[in-house]
């Protein structure tokens, strides 16, 4: 083959090239002339966004109007992976730098968290041992340009430092998202629930209502949950340009604004909800037991002053993120402190339930308050098919069969006494005498609420068990028998009640047989605090049981305080009626595969008390469980006492009526109140004796500097700081207080209030012991 | 002497350069304006101008004669130059080539001007055996010290470019059709080797330019930002440093490979042509030169820096509007970096030594 005149050659070279370049202005006039739109659509896309504004979630304020939730600023870290550094060198440097930072590991590969998921749990948050940040930013790789989220809550102080080192963190981001904050924390965090990330097995249902899975936070239990449509707001909308790393560079046109979500004013009076904390928890602590529940309502309305449920859990937790360490120790106690016991507990209501068979006997006219019976402490049931062999007959106990018996009975003391040979004549029948049997005693349970939900505005309610004949055959295949009606009347057996329906239907009873269902929320108001919504009273059913039987009920609550069971929940100020309950329930905490008893073979108890005051006008009915506590007289009634004595506060004001009574005598002049202001009171203690009790007793008085008891001097008492008792001096400067628990605190201070002059006193408290003390006025 | 010497000056040449390179300060300007970090390049840029073109006057000045007698010790230097390198990438654990944003001296750009001196050399002694196989694979020898050691920073775009200026050179010097055919085969044949000792990243960019749906991260993200920036531009283009695509940093590397597409999005359709325009006038005018060189020295030298901007310039645009693989290359005159810019107007100044000695006689 010839070879090329050089000149050809570059002839030929030129020629190439131009056809190359051709080839290239062909493809720039194809992209650049015939898809520029599609490409111009393509760059749109890629600098505008439609974000979402997020509105700002319901506040919650309690009845009076204290701020219980509301949102704060924190920080959250997140990465955009397209951001990241392209060398993997320097990709890690930005993990390990945050990984210090942060506490986070830089890798980690997921694992199954073990321990196990309580069952009764409303809603579980997001359950995951958190993922190291290579495994996080992973995650996000399909999305390369949206923020990956790595920590949550992020101290203030960190987050500036993250800030200012973003120079060499570059994709490191810090946003400044609102979180809940759970003011009353574990005060009210059974009500009020906690907000978290949309459960990922929910994502579906909740992307239809409109959420957004990826960064909404939704209500998972507590009236978080329950208001949910009225706490979340409307979020707003707007069009931005942003950068490549996501970041903001201005809005486009009008921003769509953000509508707040919708503020609760809940039924809940926080003060009171304080006291019953407070008392309560002093009382199953005294008492041994871990658990209790103690809830108030206005059985006039329905309304929920105070429900408290213990162990609780600082729902706090929640809205920051919990740890696995605290999710395991929460999830993993026996006491299931993340369950609300006062609406999903389920128990046996013991005698509380009396008032039930008591209104129904009286309603279906088996008895009269005159019908009277004989209470021997133990009634031989004969056997159903050999009625004339005593030998066969099965006891049933009274209470009282070992200390003795009650005797002649009626209406108005069975209820006062808790006769359970009373209750089991008239519910079940006894020789000649028919009693109510199941089917009209189920009837008039369901009636008053039993067996049924409340409709209470919080989830995770319980309908707990009226049991039928129908229900005894299908469950254990055996037939009802006398006894079972028996076991039913003095609520043992097969019935089964959250302490809410047993409230209820107290109120039920207080109020003149009007069923309400419990409402928590009082008012729902816009961000402006225009009132949407205002509380109703919702009447579920009137209960059919006359005024006139109805008040013989409460008057037999009302001698159960003054001369029977419930003598401990006696307040000389206020008429108080109740009924103590003390309910037998199995357990198997040493796992032995037989039910816990105690040594002399007893089941394990709990401890009840219902009651509402005052008994004529009743204003609030209240309940209290000790969970295994014990006697409801000894345990349940002196919680309800205190608690009742804050809602009720001794009159501080004018002579008690004894005074009024008897006047003081000639040229003496009545003991006056003190000056608010000024008057100087030292404080000492008098004496101190033994006693027998563990719970240690404190006694004392307030004297003038003439050495004349103060009447209704206030008197606050608490433990290392934690206020705990109020109380007031009577008429002669007494005042007293039996529950000094030195387990809860040595050091236990009593203040007088509003004498800022007056000492305080310290109290170095022992167990078994009795504190006699004084404050006395001294001259300024 | 001297007057009559710079009457030949290929004036359009140098003018042609001056607009590319004003063209290609204005991008990086543009390119840099939202990064704080980089807005002293355009500055940069400029002064590495003044200083090539300084240098290619004196270059210009000198007769490109003179360096035929220095074979061996350019040949010397061709090869010292990466291996230096190498060695100090050795030390420092990598990164030999870009050690930062702004880039480092990158030796291996003058690297491709001295191997075109010292194979113009070998191929001008030899012209009459060109014809024979064995002395277009002598030439061979001559690429591969200094190419194996590019490749080995690793630098495989800088190495292929080496190896088309061999090619080109191989080729202007009168290679028979059949060699290169046979040369082509044995190309193919070398492709799996070549392929097995290839670095991760490079197998990486050559998948991604052929199933560019998998990892939308790495460099198939760049390749679909610079297409839609260069598509968005339209026939005017959205505007000097007003494309979204560049200006919010949708597109990468914008002042290095990347700044035929910023110059897309912004100046569209009549500004990339403006480009090509002139990256053809300066072809036409260095091919001129070669016609015109007295001596197959000369030819060579100019066939070889034509060959040099040629190829940079397809790779980079093609690169860009997504038709070839994403490579290191830079665009001549246009793209921000001092070595590369020198190197093309060191270049450029032995074009014009070439031109202002061309043969016909002077009277």
């Amino acid at each position: 083959m010839r070879r090329l005149d050089p000149r050809l050659r570059i002839v030929i070279f030129r020629v190439a090239i131009l056809l190359i370049f051709l080839g290239l202005v062909v493809q720039l006039w194809y992209l650049q002339v015939v898809q520029w739109q599609k490409y111009l659509l393509q760059a749109d896309r890629n600098r505008f966004r439609l974000v979402s504004i997020d509105a700002p979630r319901g506040i919650i304020y309690d009845r009076h109007g204290n701020i219980l939730v509301r949102n704060k600023p924190s920080f959250t870290v997140t990465i955009v992976p397209a951001d990241l550094p392209e060398d993997e060198a320097e990709r890690e440097a930005v993990f390990a730098r945050l990984s210090t930072l942060l506490d986070i590991p830089v890798s980690r590969p997921s694992q199954v968290p073990s321990g196990r998921v309580p069952v009764a749990l409303a809603a579980p948050p997001e359950f995951s041992l958190q993922p190291g940040i290579k495994e996080m930013v992973e995650q996000g790789r399909g999305a390369p340009f949206l923020p990956v989220r790595i920590a949550t809550n992020v101290e203030r102080e960190i987050a500036f430092i993250i800030e200012e080192e973003h120079l060499d963190l570059p994709g490191v981001h810090v946003q400044i998202e609102p979180i809940r904050q759970y003011i009353s924390g574990d005060l009210t965090s059974h009500i009020i629930g906690y907000v978290g990330r949309i459960p990922g097995e929910r994502a579906e249902e909740y992307i239809k209502r409109g959420y957004d899975p990826n960064s909404d936070r939704v209500g998972l239990t507590g009236v978080e949950l329950t208001f949910e449509d009225e706490l979340r707001g409307r979020k707003g909308r707007k069009h931005i340009e942003v950068d490549v790393a996501g970041r903001e560079i201005r809005t486009v046109g009008e921003p769509e604004p953000a509508r707040p979500g919708h503020n609760l004013i809940l039924t809940i009076d926080l003060e009171l909800q304080r006291a019953m904390e407070g008392a309560l928890y002093q009382g199953i602590k005294a008492a041994g037991s871990k658990a209790g529940v103690a809830i108030a309502m206005n059985p006039q309305t329905g309304e929920i002053l105070g429900m408290v449920s213990l162990p609780g859990y600082d729902n706090n937790l929640f809205a920051e993120g919990i740890s696995v360490g605290d999710y395991e120790r929460l999830s993993s106690d026996p006491h299931h402190p993340l369950v609300n016991h006062a609406i999903s507990g389920l128990y046996p209501p013991g005698s509380t339930f009396k008032i039930v068979p008591a209104a129904a006997a009286l309603q279906e006219g088996i008895v009269t308050p005159e019908t009277q019976f004989t209470c021997e402490g133990i009634l031989w049931l004969p056997n159903k098919y050999f009625p004339d062999d005593p030998e066969q007959a099965q006891p049933f106990y009274c209470w009282i069969h070992k200390w003795g018996k009650h005797g002649p009975i009626n209406l108005i003391s069975g209820i006062a006494q808790s006769c359970d040979i009373y209750f089991y004549i008239v519910s079940g029948g006894f020789r000649d005498f028919e009693g109510l049997g199941l089917e009209r005693l189920a009837e008039y349970a369901h009636l008053f609420g039993f067996g049924e939900l409340t409709g209470i505005d919080l989830p995770g309610e319980n309908a707990g068990l009226v049991p039928t004949r129908k229900w005894k055959r299908l469950t254990y295949s055996e037939i009802w028998v006398t006894g079972d009606t028996y076991n039913m009347a003095i609520g043992q057996g097969f019935l089964l009640a959250t302490p809410l329906q047993i409230l209820n239907a107290t109120a039920a009873v207080a109020n003149g047989g009007t069923l309400y269902r419990p409402q928590i929320v009082y008012q729902v108001t816009d961000a402006e605090g225009r009132v949407l919504r205002s509380f109703t009273p919702e009447v579920i059913r009137q209960i059919p049981v006359s005024q006139e039987n109805l008040a013989l009920v409460r008057e037999g609550m009302k001698a159960a305080v003054e001369w029977g069971t419930a003598m401990n929940a006696h307040i000389p100020w206020v008429s108080v009626a109740g009924k103590t309950g003390t309910a037998e329930y199995f357990t198997d905490e040493n796992n032995d595969g037989y039910p816990d008893r105690d040594r002399q073979g007893n089941l394990p108890t709990h401890a009840w008390f219902t009651a509402f005051a005052p008994a004529e006008d009743p204003e609030i009915a209240l309940i209290v469980l000790v969970e295994g506590g014990g006697e409801g007289s000894d345990i349940a009634a002196p919680i309800a006492a205190q608690i009742l004595q804050h809602y009720f506060p001794m009159p501080s004001t004018g002579a008690p009526p004894e005074a009024e009574a008897t006047p003081a005598p000639e040229g003496q002049p009545a003991p006056s109140l003190p000056e608010p202001i000024g008057r100087p009171f030292r404080a000492k203690i008098v004496g101190v004796d033994e006693q027998e009790t563990e719970l240690s007793q404190l006694v004392g008085t307030v004297v003038d500097i003439k050495g004349q008891g103060i009447p209704g001097v206030r008197i606050s008492i608490d433990a290392g700081g934690a206020p705990i008792f109020e109380t007031a001096t009577n008429p002669q400067g007494w005042f007293s207080y039996d529950m000094l628990n030195a387990s809860a605190s040595s050091r236990w201070n009593v203040k007088l209030i509003g004498l800022p002059e007056a000492e305080e006193l310290h109290l170095e408290v022992e167990p078994f012991k009795r504190y006699t003390v004084q404050f006395y006025e001294v001259t300024p | 002497m001297s007057r009559r010497l710079w009457r030949n000056f290929d004036f359009v040449l140098l003018g042609t350069t001056i607009l590319l390179i004003a063209l290609g300060v204005a991008v990086i300007y543009s390119s840099t304006l939202g990064t704080p970090d980089l807005a002293d390049l355009p500055y940069r840029q400029i002064i590495y101008a003044v200083l090539g073109l300084g240098i290619m006057f004196v270059v210009a000045a000198i007769d490109y004669r003179f360096l035929e007698s220095f074979q061996k010790p350019i040949y010397l230097v061709t090869i010292a130059l990466p291996a230096i390198v190498l060695i100090i990438g050795e030390i420092t654990h990598g990164a030999q080539r870009w050690m930062s944003a702004r880039g480092s001296v990158q030796p291996s750009e003058l690297t491709k001007i001295l191997l075109i001196i010292v194979l113009a050399k070998y191929l001008a002694d030899h012209q009459e055996d060109v014809g024979r196989l064995r002395y277009v694979f002598l030439s061979l020898l001559y690429i591969i010290p200094p190419m194996l050691l590019i490749y080995l920073q690793p630098d495989l775009s800088t190495a292929v470019v080496l190896a088309v200026i061999w090619f080109v050179m191989v080729l202007m010097a009168g290679m028979r059709l059949l060699h290169l055919s046979v040369l082509g085969l044995a190309g193919v044949l070398a492709t799996p080797l070549i392929w097995v000792t290839m670095k991760d990243y490079m197998r990486q960019r050559i998948l991604t330019f052929l199933l560019p749906v998998h990892d939308p991260l790495g460099s198939a993200y760049n390749i679909n930002q610079a297409r839609i920036a260069i598509g968005s531009g339209g026939w005017l283009g959205r505007g000097f440093a007003h494309g979204s695509q560049s200006q919010l940093h949708f597109l990468r590397v914008r002042h290095t490979d990347f700044t035929f597409s910023v110059l897309g999005e912004e100046l569209g359709f009549v500004g990339a042509l403006l480009l090509i325009i002139l990256l053809i006038i300066l072809l036409w005018r260095i091919t001129r030169a070669a016609s015109m060189a007295r001596d197959t020295f000369g030819y060579l030298i100019a066939c070889g820096v034509a060959a040099t901007l040629a190829f940079q310039a397809v790779a980079n645009i093609a690169m860009n509007l997504g038709l070839l693989p994403t490579t290191g290359i830079p665009l001549p005159f246009i793209s921000y970096g001092g070595s590369s810019l020198i190197t093309f107007l060191i270049a450029e100044g032995l074009v014009q030594s070439i031109v202002m000695r061309y043969k016909k006689i002077e009277f």
